[in-house]
């Protein structure tokens, strides 16, 4: 079909307003990052979107150490909150992905669970806050308050129906075929589900795995719940990042922002290939 | 070598009768076509074959031993996926050696055996390729050898060609018995196709909606045909059944056909059987390629309704009071659309069947 020349003008027009809707403030915290003190916070016909004299001192005052210009000493540096983050976002990830695509195989293959969706939707239906003060109760009953380990075990239930939802729908495009196939040959479940199941589900494993993760590492309530000083995560932290004298610290939010963009850029670079293919899945001919 | 025994099987899914009260026996070393339309329960059948679905009710032996609670890992038997359900992440090397790895043959045996096996299916040139990218007929023929290089003395395949192109097809149809006659596996053959059905198997049986309706070789099932079923589904185009009337015209048997006339004399076995029924109402069926163009005005008078020409044959379409006939001939006719024709089904050829049961109606 041959597209008028105004419409394909209006077309690219709205597409170069997405592109910029999404990456400008990305854009701008990047630039900031590097700024100055008085540039992140000049205001009016100062305002630069490339950093005049670029420098890592934000870099530097979030990792402790102290700014004469901005008259703050961080009581805690980024460095534990960082790796708050990873910790609970992880090992979060690996308990929703692991109890996950072990009840959705289940149920894809075997119809186990009866009402087991369904209850899962439920679960994500209602917002996690809703349950938070009754989980912060029996957190600080269980000593798992402020702690990485009890965020991840929260993280997990929480993105469970995620991962589930994910890897069931991926389960049930598989052909079921391709490992009957390898029980006729006389290998056991087991070893089906190893050999055969697992590798060829690496893609929407991995790819649902990163959509699990960048759910965890971007929370910010129910670590601002959960945790109140050992065990931070990054975007708790971030918003403690103000001081009486300056108001927010713009700069060092954004530095530690742009570190925080950092793991799940990398995990979907590493991943990409699997991304495309998962995104995908089914949409081919096996 | 083992032969396969069906014993009063039936399944049902919920109230659902996939099959009902099915006795079948495949002999050892034969090649047995399970034909029949879509959803007639073929594919169900061979599902309980290989252990895949547990029946309802009733056994599968193989030998004289029952396997109806031996789980498919531990029947040893060889299935051909209609969609090939091939490792997609392994190579093909792998996915052929996949079965003698699980039966733990030793690394120098699996790879004289892979490389037979590639040999014969012209799988050679691909061995260390990924499977994931090659092209359907070849998936095919992985699928079928990562089966028979494990040599099972059963061998099920479910519509193994009916994703692949039709000149493959046909190049399969001739391997694949050509494999069979090697190996003298007993083979299952699951098809809608009956043209795979008529070429390859030593038996048929023709399945619909659940219940087996004949068993026998293609030809005995091509000829005689037990009812209108099975009468219409083999062949193609199927045989011509016009509804008719008995009638004694000077103490032989007739079918008047109503509009179309009146239609020679039955054979003297068919007349008799004929006469041995209660009802005079039948079905009167011919195969098209039965028929020819009478040079007088003596046969049945149908309607030329259209001529497909196809090159080495002619289809002749004709309408014989509402019913649709239709008339194969090797040659060009000297027909028209819109004229009337006079065409003679050779006597020999005529079967009859129940109106009101649909079975065959023979004679000795």
């Amino acid at each position: 079909m041959r597209r008028s020349p105004a419409f394909e003008l209006f077309r690219y027009a709205v597409i170069v307003l997405a592109i910029a809707i999404t990456l400008v403030p990305i854009a701008w915290m990047a630039s900031m990052a590097f700024k100055p003190i008085a540039e992140w916070q000049a205001t009016g016909n100062n305002l630069t979107w490339w950093p005049k004299n670029p420098t890592l001192d934000n870099f530097r005052f979030i990792f402790g150490e102290s700014s004469t210009e901005l008259i703050v000493a961080l009581e805690r540096t980024a460095a534990k909150p960082i790796l708050a983050s990873l910790l609970a976002s992880v090992f979060g990830t690996l308990i929703a992905m692991a109890a996950g695509s072990a009840a959705a195989y289940g149920l894809s293959r075997f119809k186990a669970g009866g009402n087991l969706p369904l209850a899962l939707i439920q679960l994500r239906l209602f917002p996690p806050m809703a349950v938070m003060i009754p989980v912060m109760i029996m957190w600080a009953f269980l000593k798992l308050n402020d702690t990485w380990w009890g965020l991840a075990l929260v993280y997990g239930i929480v993105t469970l129906p995620f991962a589930f939802w994910l890897m069931k729908t991926f389960f049930d495009e598989m052909p079921r075929e391709i490992e009957e196939a390898a029980l006729v040959e006389g290998c056991s479940r087991f070893r089906v589900f190893l050999k055969v199941t697992l590798p060829m589900m690496a893609a929407p494993l991995a790819s649902s795995a990163l959509f699990v993760f960048i759910l965890n590492w971007s929370d910010y309530l129910i670590a601002l719940l959960l945790t109140t000083r050992e065990w931070v995560t990054i975007p708790v932290y971030m918003a403690s990042l103000s001081s009486s004298m300056t108001g927010q610290l713009y700069g060092a939010k954004a530095a530690l922002g742009l570190i925080a963009a950092v793991p799940p850029i990398i995990a979907g670079i590493a991943i990409q290939k699997h991304l495309v293919r998962g995104l995908t899945f089914g949409a081919l001919k096996q | 070598m083992t032969s396969i025994r069906l014993d009063t099987l039936t399944k049902k899914f919920g109230a659902f009768s996939a099959i009902r009260t099915m006795d079948l026996e495949v002999h050892d070393g034969e090649f047995m076509a399970l034909l029949g339309p879509s959803g007639c329960g073929k594919s169900t059948t061979m599902n309980i074959i290989a252990g895949m679905e547990r029946p309802t009710s009733g056994r599968v032996l193989f030998g004289d031993r029952d396997i109806s609670n031996v789980p498919m890992t531990r029947r040893g038997v060889g299935f051909v996926f209609q969609n090939y359900a091939i490792f997609t992440h392994m190579t093909v090397r792998q996915n052929l050696a996949y079965g003698l790895k699980a039966r733990g043959t030793a690394g120098a045996e699996t790879d004289r055996r892979v490389g037979a096996i590639a040999d014969f299916l012209q799988l050679t040139p691909f061995l260390d390729q990924p499977s994931a990218k090659l092209s359907v007929n070849i998936l095919q023929r992985i699928a079928i050898g990562r089966s028979a290089i494990v040599e099972p003395s059963i061998f099920l395949l479910d519509e193994p060609l009916s994703n692949v192109d039709a000149a493959f097809r046909a190049v399969m149809r001739t391997e694949l018995k050509h494999l069979q006659r090697q190996f003298r596996q007993t083979m299952v053959y699951v098809t809608h196709d009956q043209l795979e059905a008529m070429t390859m198997a030593d038996r048929i049986a023709v399945m619909d909606h659940g219940v087996l309706q004949q068993v026998g070789t293609p030809l005995e099932v091509y000829n005689n045909p037990v009812n209108i079923f099975v009468a219409r589904f083999i062949g193609s185009p199927g045989m011509n059944l016009l509804p008719a009337t008995l009638v004694e015209l000077g103490g032989r048997l007739h079918a008047d056909l109503g509009k179309a006339g009146l239609s020679r004399a039955l054979t003297a076995p068919l007349a008799a059987a004929a006469r041995g029924q209660k009802s005079r109402d039948v079905w009167f069926g011919f195969r098209p390629e039965e028929l020819s163009v009478a040079a007088d005005t003596a046969g049945l008078t149908l309607a030329v309704t259209f001529i497909e020409r196809i090159g080495s044959r002619t289809i002749a379409h004709f309408d014989a009071g509402g019913v649709a006939v239709k008339g194969v001939f090797e040659n060009d006719v000297a027909l028209q659309a819109g004229s009337t024709a006079h065409v003679v089904a050779q006597e020999q050829s005529v079967r009859l069947f129940d109106r009101a049961t649909g079975q065959a109606i023979v004679g000795d």
